[in-house]
C-alpha cells in the first residue's frame, strides 16, 4: 500500500477544494471482525454554551447513518470501546459529493491503509472500512484527519478506550507478580478549547491557500467532554464528574483534546498515573497535577481517603505566551 | 541606511543550499579524540513562501552565497577539540553559542572569529545566535550539534538505549512581520503571530502541490527529516525547537521512546505517541524504534506514516494551506 499517486486535485478538481484525495477502495486483507463501529457524518451539531450562544460543531454519527445535516451526531462523537486483541472494523460513510473526511484512531498503530491520513492514502469518498486490532490497553481517541487543523477543532473526535482482556473495571492486567490495577468508578476529562470564529468555515477552508486564520487559534469557549466547563455545567455531571466512596477507586481518563497546552490540577487529590498514551509507565507516577500538550492522554487512579468535594480544574494555556486563556472545572465527590 | 543587496532564493534554490551533504547519520566512533574544524558564513536573504510572500532570513551557511536554514547539523565525539570559524558577512553583530560548551561573544559586522572548545559530556545541543534575542535565532541563525559518548556509535549517553542511525528534527515558526522588522534593523513591536512552520527549514508539500516529492523543497521527502528504515532500524531523533511555540511531536506507526527533555535524562523511558517540545530552544531526544506497527491486522512490515506536530496550527502556511507546515513522513521499507 503506501503513498497515493493521485494529484490531490491541486488547484482545482473540486471547485474551491485543493489537496484532497477522494477514494474508498476495498480494505486489504479484510477478515470477519469481532467488533464493528459504523460511523457517518454530521456537520450540524448545535452546542449551547453557558452564555446562551449556540456554536455549530461537526462530528461522527453512531450507526453510520446521517445525511450530514443534523444527522444525529454528538459532540464528542460516540466512544469506541473494545478489549485488547479484538479485530475491529470502523466503517466510515462519507457523502463525498459534499465533503470529505477520514477516521484516524489516534495512538492506535495499524497499517497505513487503516491509519486514516488523507495525504498518504485517501480521504473517504463513499464507504471505507478501517481494519485494526488494538494490542495495548489504555485511553485513545479517534478524530478526522482531513484538513485536520479545522476538522478536529470543529469537534470531529470521540474517545477510544481499549480495555485489557478482563474488560471494564481493570486498567492493567496482573503481570510479573504485580496484581491487577482495578477501579470502581470511571470519569472522562476530555478538555478542549473552541475558537468560535472557526465555526462558520466550510469543510475545505484554506485548502487552496486562502488565509482563513488557521494559524491562530484564539479560543473563546472551553469545554470538558462536550460541556462548557467555564462555570458549573460540568459539576455533578457524570461521567465527567464522579462520586466515589472512601475505599473505592476512581479512574480518570484525561485527554488533552485541544491544540493549546493544558495544566490540570486535581483539587487536593493525589492520583497515580499508570498509563499514558496507551503505554504502561515503567514506574507508576504519583501526581497532584499534570501538564499536557495536544493529544496526550493520562490514565490516573485515585484512592481518596477523606470525604469531601474536590474541584478538578484544567487551565488552557497559550502555546506562545503560556498565559491562561481559560479554565474548565468539574468535581469529584468523596463520600464516607 | 545603506541599501543592502539581499540574496534572493526561490524555495528550491534556498533548499538546495540548505541540504548540503548531511542526511541520515551513522557515526563511526574513534578511539582517540580528534580536532574538528568547521566554518560557517553568516548570510542573509529572502525566501519566497508557498503563498508568494517574501520573508527575510539569516543563516549559518556553508558559503558566502548560500543561505542554510538551519545551519548544517554536525556530530562530534566527547573530548574532541572543536574549532568553529564564523565569518560574519552582514552589517550587524552576531554570535555563535552552544550553551554549556562555547560562547563566541560579539562577532562584529564584516569580521571573522574562530572559537575553540572541548566537547564536554554527551547529548544534543542547539547552536544559535544569542544576540538580539530571540530575533536572530528566529530569523534562522540556529542549527544542531551532537556530542557522542566517547568511543560509542549507538548511545545517546553512556548506558542509554541504543540506536543504529540518527537524525535531527529542528522546528521553527516564523512571523514574517518580525523577520522583516529585523531586516530593517528594527525591533519587532507587534505580538508574535506565526504564519509559517518549518522542519529543518522546509515545510510539507502534499501530493499534487508545487514541489511535492522534491527533497529540496518538500519536508516530507527531505532526507534530513524523513525517517527511512526496515524493521529494527532504531533511529535516534534529536528534536529541537528554535521557535516560539510549544509543540506536541506526534508519530504514527510506533510510539517514541522518550529519553531526555531539555538535556535532562528522564528517570524512566516512557513510550509515547505525543511528546511535549518546549519553545525557545526546548529539546527532546527520542528513539523511533521501527518496530512492526503493533495494531495492524493482518500484520505489516512496510508502509508510509506521518510525523507531524499535533499543535495543528503548525500544519498550515499563511493561515490556510493545511499540510504545508511542520511535518515529514516515516517510511517502513
Amino acid at each position: 500500500m503506501g503513498r497515493n499517486n493521485n494529484d490531490g486535485g491541486g488547484g482545482g478538481g473540486m471547485g474551491s477544494t485543493c489537496y484532497v484525495y477522494p477514494a474508498a477502495p476495498a480494505t486489504p486483507g479484510i477478515v470477519t471482525p469481532d467488533v464493528v463501529f459504523n460511523r457517518g457524518i454530521d456537520m450540524q451539531i448545535p452546542l449551547t454554551m453557558d452564555d446562551g450562544r449556540t456554536i455549530n460543531m461537526w462530528g461522527f454519527t453512531d450507526g453510520g447513518g446521517g445525511g450530514g445535516m443534523g444527522g444525529g451526531g454528538t459532540f464528542p462523537s460516540a466512544p469506541m470501546r473494545i478489549n485488547a486483541g479484538t479485530i475491529c472494523h470502523t466503517v466510515l460513510t462519507v457523502q463525498g459529493n459534499m465533503w470529505l473526511h477520514t477516521i484516524h484512531h489516534h495512538g492506535i498503530e495499524p497499517a497505513d491503509h487503516a491509519d486514516g491520513v488523507g495525504h498518504i492514502t485517501w480521504d473517504v469518498d463513499g464507504t471505507y472500512t478501517y481494519q485494526w486490532r488494538p494490542m495495548h490497553p489504555g485511553t485513545y481517541f479517534y478524530h478526522c484527519h482531513t484538513n485536520t487543523v479545522l476538522h478536529a477543532e470543529m469537534g470531529m473526535y470521540g474517545a477510544l478506550i481499549v480495555d485489557p482482556p478482563e474488560g471494564p473495571g481493570t486498567l492493567v492486567s496482573p503481570s510479573g507478580g504485580n496484581p491487577a490495577v482495578t477501579y470502581d468508578v470511571e470519569a472522562f476529562w476530555v478538555v478542549d478549547e473552541i475558537d468560535s470564529a472557526w465555526h462558520t468555515l466550510p469543510w475545505d477552508a484554506g485548502t487552496c491557500g486562502d488565509d482563513v486564520g488557521l494559524n491562530t487559534l484564539n479560543p473563546d469557549y472551553f469545554v470538558i467532554t462536550g460541556v462548557d466547563g467555564s462555570g458549573n455545567s460540568a459539576m455533578n455531571l457524570a461521567p465527567i464528574s464522579a462520586t466515589v466512596q472512601v475505599g473505592q477507586k476512581l479512574l480518570a481518563r484525561y485527554i488533552c483534546a485541544g491544540y493549546h497546552p493544558q495544566h490540570i490540577r486535581f483539587g487536593g487529590l493525589e492520583g497515580t498515573v499508570y498509563i499514558s498514551d496507551g503505554r504502561e509507565l515503567p514506574t507508576p507516577m504519583v501526581a497532584t497535577e499534570l501538564k499536557a500538550v495536544s493529544a496526550e492522554r493520562y490514565d490516573v487512579i485515585f484512592e481518596p481517603t477523606t470525604p469531601g468535594e474536590y474541584i478538578i480544574e484544567c487551565d488552557v494555556l497559550d502555546w506562545i505566551t503560556q498565559e491562561v486563556l481559560g479554565t474548565v472545572r468539574t468535581n469529584v465527590i468523596v463520600t464516607a | 541606511m545603506e541599501r543592502r543587496n539581499f540574496l534572493k532564493f526561490s524555495m528550491a534554490g534556498f533548499a538546495r543550499a540548505a541540504i548540503g551533504s548531511s542526511t541520515v547519520m551513522v557515526f563511526a566512533p574513534r578511539a582517540h579524540a580528534a580536532t574538528i574544524s568547521k566554518t560557517f558564513y553568516i548570510t542573509e536573504g529572502i525566501v519566497t513562501q508557498i503563498t508568494g510572500e517574501d520573508v527575510y532570513y539569516m543563516g549559518y551557511s556553508s558559503s558566502t552565497t548560500a543561505l542554510n536554514i538551519p545551519g548544517e547539523s554536525f556530530i562530534v565525539q566527547e573530548g574532541d577539540t572543536v574549532d568553529i570559524t564564523i565569518v560574519n558577512t552582514l552589517q550587524t553583530p552576531h554570535s555563535f553559542v552552544i550553551d554549556g560548551q562555547v560562547d563566541s561573544g560579539v562577532i562584529d559586522p564584516g569580521t571573522t572569529k574562530t572559537v575553540s572548545f572541548t566537547a564536554t559530556g554527551s547529548g544534543s545541543f542547539m547552536y544559535y545566535d544569542k544576540l538580539n534575542a530571540p530575533y536572530n535565532r528566529l530569523c534562522g541563525l540556529h542549527g544542531g550539534m551532537a556530542i557522542m559518548p566517547s568511543g560509542s556509535s549507538n548511545e545517546l549517553y553512556p548506558g542509554s538505549l541504543t540506536f543504529v542511525q540518527q537524525q535531527f528534527w529542528i522546528f521553527n515558526d516564523i512571523d514574517p512581520v518580525w523577520n522583516n522588522a529585523v531586516q530593517n534593523g528594527q525591533t519587532p513591536t507587534t505580538p508574535f503571530i506565526p504564519r509559517y512552520f518549518t522542519l529543518n527549514g522546509l515545510a510539507g508539500r502534499p501530493p499534487g502541490a508545487p514541489g511535492s516529492h522534491d527533497p529540496n523543497i518538500d519536508s516530507i521527502y527531505d532526507p534530513r527529516s524523513a525517517l527511512h528504515g526496515h524493521i529494527g532500524d532504531r533511529t535516534l531523533v534529536r528534536v529541537m525547537n528554535a521557535g516560539m511555540c510549544q509543540q506536541a511531536v506526534h508519530t504514527h506507526a510506533n510510539h517514541m521512546e522518550w529519553l531526555t527533555s531539555n538535556g535532562e535524562i528522564r528517570p524512566d523511558v516512557w513510550k509515547k505517541d505525543i511528546i511535549p517540545l518546549d519553545a525557545n530552544g526546548g529539546q527532546i531526544d527520542v528513539i523511533f524504534p521501527f518496530e512492526t506497527p503493533p495494531d495492524a491486522w493482518p500484520p505489516v512490515t512496510t508502509g508510509v506514516f506521518p510525523m507531524h506536530l499535533h499543535t495543528e496550527m503548525s500544519q498550515t502556511a499563511g493561515g490556510g494551506f493545511y499540510m504545508f507546515g511542520s511535518m515529514t513522513d516515516i517510511y517502513y521499507e
